[in-house]
């Protein structure tokens, strides 16, 4: 039951396929990006994967943000200004060969993370992301989407997750983390107020996040659950940028948290997760979606702030820096949250930015930690992440993001460095716990 | 044809010309980007959109230059960038010989700025210009990105202004009002090309901008 797939030969086909994707996902404000481009280059010194080459003493121009949207401005010039439809007209138009969507592959799926740093270095504002987001949608709509990430796609649609986690699973890990860490956990308690709706990557390899966010919510004292049918927040349909999946996945989520008249939802450490339920979600269900959506790291310092949460020790002793996941914090507005709470539970917290939306990705976002064909480009961004954890002179980073976790990890393991990841609902529900 | 003829020419019916290309250009430029439409957005915002949008239109070219490390990579983008659009936009409206010249198109009167100001800005400008369009043939990123667009425009400007600074400081007797017909027949060739070109940028400014920091405030984020 494959909903995205990974065609192996690319055809004409396939190019128009793209060619009418990318013509008909242009409005105002993609239009406004393509046209506004004034090729600076700007972009490439805030992009992780040029600046990663570039330490490396090898210059790619071809990572370069603003390139990554050519093919993407040629279409919209041909189609809708006055220059290029008269150019296509008497045959200059543009010629796609099957070769250059492979390129596209690479340029939107493996090098970029959605991570909108550039959009900050910009003087124009452009928001490459969203134009690397129509790139990759008019490939997963030719059938192109890289293998890896369409697996993982496509098992998430059958299964409930990427990582085949079922409800059976579910609840099978559920009780295993319930009593292995000893924490209640409610499961589809119903009436309940919030619905904290995990990630598979939690579940699965993180299951002390979990406990520590089960620990945290009882010590709240909210009247929360979790859901056997919206058991997954992760949704690969954004990474793959098949509207299709992206709908199935939060579908169930609208059903899961209708059926137990739930009011907030609490997504968890997975960044584009929370950007799903928070920004996407009202627009895919703009009738159905009444709930209040709150990053975990959201929660925490609201309940901090009225008085239900308290910091009761300070847990880090060593010095310690933050990583900022893309998603919840420069796409998704959790900056000071994170640093607020940081400065309550590290003794030495030393931030590696001065401006927290100049954080650098983990390289593994926008779904490039599943692909492998793109690990060499992820290790090469992990070059410039580790330029701030140097310069904040710090071994242990705290992270909000389990997918970020995974990613840090995998490249420090593989580049041999050793550093520590640690979440930072861990040490909440450390630092709130007995004196 | 005599040299006030040719002079009369560029300075009246030319001119008059080029400003409705350009006019007509850029307004269709603008409003066809506008008319593509945008779809609603249900996600309530976590900020004030419009407030972070104006506010970004004010003061975005300069957010780039916080990112230290961008700065000294790029600091002949930054500086030659704000020199150049500093000196051109001042040259173009505010001195004296222009200012005169948008009064009697306008009927509005323009401040003129100081002769010795109005030098050291066409000089920083051209100076800014050359050093971005030698910056530009050489970095790889930015040969990668250029066009034929790019050089002409640059080309065309820096004559401008080459031909500007000849006929007002060093042009004497009967060179000067063939220089500044010159000057006057360039601009207008500008005037023309800037609706077909990227230079229409400063109008896209505004847009792009603007939905950058719209964004920003329905984030949340403050930069």
């Amino acid at each position: 039951m494959a909903v995205v797939f990974s065609k192996e030969r690319v055809g004409h086909e396939e190019v128009e396929k793209f060619y009418q994707f990318c013509k008909n996902s242009i409005n105002t404000e993609v239009a406004s990006y393509l046209e506004a481009c004034v090729r600076c280059g700007i972009c490439a010194e805030a992009c992780l994967f040029y600046m990663g080459e570039n330490v490396s003493g090898r210059i790619d121009p071809t990572l370069t943000p603003a390139y990554k949207a050519d093919l993407l401005r040629e279409i919209y010039k041909e189609n809708y200004t006055l220059l290029g439809r008269l150019k296509k007209l008497f045959g200059f138009g543009l010629k796609i060969e099957p070769e250059d969507l492979k390129e596209q592959v690479r340029l939107a799926f493996y090098t970029c993370t959605n991570c909108d740093r550039c959009t900050k270095a910009c003087p124009m504002g452009i928001d490459t992301p969203k134009l690397v987001s129509i790139v990759r949608g008019a490939l997963t709509y030719a059938g192109l989407t890289p293998k890896d990430l369409a697996d993982a796609t496509n098992m998430s649609v059958e299964k409930g997750s990427p990582l085949g986690v079922d409800t059976q699973t579910f609840l099978q890990r559920i009780e295993f983390i319930s009593e292995e860490y000893e924490v209640e956990i409610p499961v589809d308690k119903k009436p309940s107020e919030y619905l904290y709706i995990l990630s598979s990557i939690e579940l699965m390899k993180f299951p002390a996040s979990v406990a520590s966010a089960a620990k945290v919510l009882n010590r709240a004292e909210v009247n929360w659950t979790v859901s056997s049918l919206a058991h997954e927040a992760t949704n690969f349909g954004v990474f793959a940028q098949s509207k299709e999946v992206t709908k199935e996945m939060l579908r169930r989520i609208v059903e899961g948290a209708r059926e137990l008249g739930i009011r907030y939802i609490i997504a968890p450490e997975c960044g584009h997760a929370y950007q799903s339920v928070r920004f996407i979600a009202p627009n895919v269900f703009p009738e159905e979606w009444t709930f209040e959506v709150l990053n975990i790291v959201e929660f925490i310092d609201k309940m901090i702030k009225e008085g239900k949460l308290k910091i009761n020790k300070k847990v880090l002793k060593e010095r310690a820096t933050l990583h900022d996941s893309c998603q919840i914090g420069r796409r998704g507005g959790v900056l000071r949250e994170p640093r607020r709470i940081m400065n309550m539970v590290s003794e030495d917290f030393r931030d590696s930015v001065l401006i927290p939306e100049h954080n650098i990705c983990c390289g593994g976002g926008g779904g490039v930690l599943v692909i492998g064909d793109a690990d060499y480009y992820r290790q090469k961004a992990f070059i410039s992440k580790m330029t701030l954890f140097d310069k904040a002179k710090a071994k242990t980073v705290v992270c909000y993001c389990a997918n970020c976790m995974l990613a840090l990890t995998k490249s420090s393991q593989e580049l041999k460095r050793d550093y520590r990841f640690v979440s930072i609902v861990e040490l909440v529900a450390e630092a709130t716990g007995e004196e | 044809m005599s040299d006030v003829a040719f002079y009369d020419f560029v300075r009246g019916p030319f001119l008059k010309f080029a400003l409705f290309v350009f006019f007509v250009g850029i307004a269709y430029r603008f409003f066809r980007v506008i008319f593509l439409g945008m779809p609603p957005d249900y996600a309530k915002p976590k900020g004030s959109p419009p407030f972070m949008a104006l506010k970004k239109i004010i003061i975005k070219p300069t957010m780039g230059w916080t990112f230290n490390e961008i700065f000294s990579r790029r600091a002949i983008n930054f500086i030659g960038g704000f020199l150049f659009h500093l000196g051109f936009l001042g040259l173009t409206f505010f001195v004296p010989a222009h200012a005169l010249l948008w009064k009697e198109i306008t009927g509005i009167p323009f401040p003129t700025l100081p002769n010795i100001v109005s030098d050291v800005l066409a000089y920083a400008a051209l100076g800014s210009l050359i050093a971005l369009t030698i910056h530009r043939a050489l970095n790889p990123v930015l040969k990668l990105l250029t066009g034929k667009d790019e050089y002409f425009a640059n080309l065309l400007i820096a004559l401008i202004i080459f031909t500007g600074l000849l006929a007002t400081r060093w042009a004497g007797g009967g060179s000067y009002i063939w220089l500044v017909s010159l000057h006057l027949f360039l601009a207008n060739l500008l005037i023309i090309y800037i609706p077909f070109s990227r230079l229409s940028h400063f109008v896209y400014y505004f847009l792009s901008v603007g939905f950058m920091g719209w964004n920003a405030g329905k984030r949340g984020v403050s930069f």
